[in-house]
């Protein structure tokens, strides 16, 4: 059972096997957390909000033509959710240009001593935590969920090309927060 | 010859240049090491970010959201609980109407002296003959015409509850399909 794609196991669900519904979850729900952990800097809004986006997705899944993958549906549901809540708590949501355009810096929140501190692995984690929203979606869609750049612009109704100029800056200041520590001189 | 910029260094690693402008970026690489060193943090960068681990919910996670699919299916939604009040209520109310004036009627028909000096059989006799004379009074004549207004009432206003509950139900079932 739990090597049936996705579609599959909707049709079953479709035919009233809800319990099936169960397998949809399991496969997803940790991926879609880490997405709205980093999103939402919160553990308990997370998993609140994981929790109404699989009961949206249950109950709109007669609604789903198919057409696009049940991924992409869902992670939409996601990110549309997690917007809305970040909305809802008043705080600043950039549309899609001024996102592009937005700058941030990840230096003037890492100091030298706390880098030197860490390793490598424990460093990114930490640091894409303290990416904008979008960013660290991005961040998680493309490398934690293994998403295509067409899938992750689908998701966030964003230009394909302005995925690629969110990612390859995320990128850039992970590695200039790297090269201005001495882990560079360690790994590099 | 390419100026190689971060952007297009992001995309050398991605695979995204042509041959050319790959062989180009290869060979930049290899005189510089200023740039060898940024492409070398980009790699690390890359790849930390692929070994990237997901968090974990709550171990009831699933099952939580299943007790809450099942509930929900099995639940009587908000709209039907109201109605349904509503005509119990309804129905509630004229029985004790209808009840209040049966009593009140059997009382005034009753001879004065009930409890005083006849016996205790004579009383019930007395009530149930007092009890049909009233009821023959409600469903004879003018009585037959208020009872069967009261019901019509009642049946045109469960039609329109039940119109109302139709409406919403499309509604939410139209709502639904827009996500």
């Amino acid at each position: 059972m739990r090597n049936l794609s996705d579609q599959e196991i909707i049709d079953s669900v479709r035919k009233g096997n809800e319990s099936d519904y169960s397998i949809i979850i399991n496969r997803y729900k940790n991926k879609a957390f880490s997405m709205l952990k980093r999103m939402l800097k919160n553990e308990f809004d997370a998993e609140e909000v994981l929790q109404d986006c699989f009961l949206k997705a249950y109950n709109s899944l007669n609604s789903f033509k198919g057409e696009a993958k049940f991924s992409t549906w869902f992670y939409r549901i996601v990110y549309n959710s997690a917007l809305t809540k970040l909305s809802s708590q008043k705080r600043k949501i950039e549309t899609e240009m001024t996102s592009v355009e937005d700058h941030f810096d990840l230096e003037s929140n890492y100091n030298a001593d706390e880098i030197e501190k860490k390793d490598i692995n424990e460093l990114v984690h930490k640091i894409i935590n303290k990416l904008p929203e979008k960013y660290s979606a991005i961040i998680t869609m493309f490398y934690l969920n293994e998403m295509s750049i067409e899938e992750i612009s689908e998701v966030m109704q964003i230009t394909v090309s302005n995925v690629k100029v969110m990612l390859h800056r995320s990128r850039n200041s992970l590695r200039d927060l790297v090269l201005n520590s001495r882990l560079a001189e360690e790994l590099i | 010859m390419i100026q190689i910029t971060d952007e297009i260094l992001n995309k050398y690693l991605d695979g995204e240049l042509s041959r050319e402008e790959a062989e180009q970026v290869k060979s930049g690489l290899s005189t510089s090491e200023e740039l060898q060193k940024k492409y070398n943090a980009l790699k690390l960068i890359h790849e930390k970010l692929f070994d990237m681990k997901e968090d974990e919910v709550s171990p009831a996670f699933t099952d939580k959201i299943m007790n809450q699919i099942v509930s929900r299916k099995f639940a009587i939604p908000k709209q039907q609980k109201y109605f349904i009040v509503s005509i119990a209520t309804f129905i509630t109310l004229l029985c004790l109407v209808i009840f209040g004036f049966v009593i009140s009627a059997i009382i005034s028909s009753a001879p004065s002296s009930i409890g005083e000096s006849k016996s205790v059989l004579d009383s019930v006799s007395n009530l149930t003959d007092g009890l049909v004379t009233t009821l023959k009074h409600l469903f004879s004549g003018s009585g037959l015409s208020i009872i069967g207004s009261i019901f019509s009432l009642l049946i045109i206003i469960s039609g329109y509850f039940f119109f109302e509950m139709q409406k919403r139900a499309k509604a939410n079932l139209s709502n639904g399909q827009h996500l």
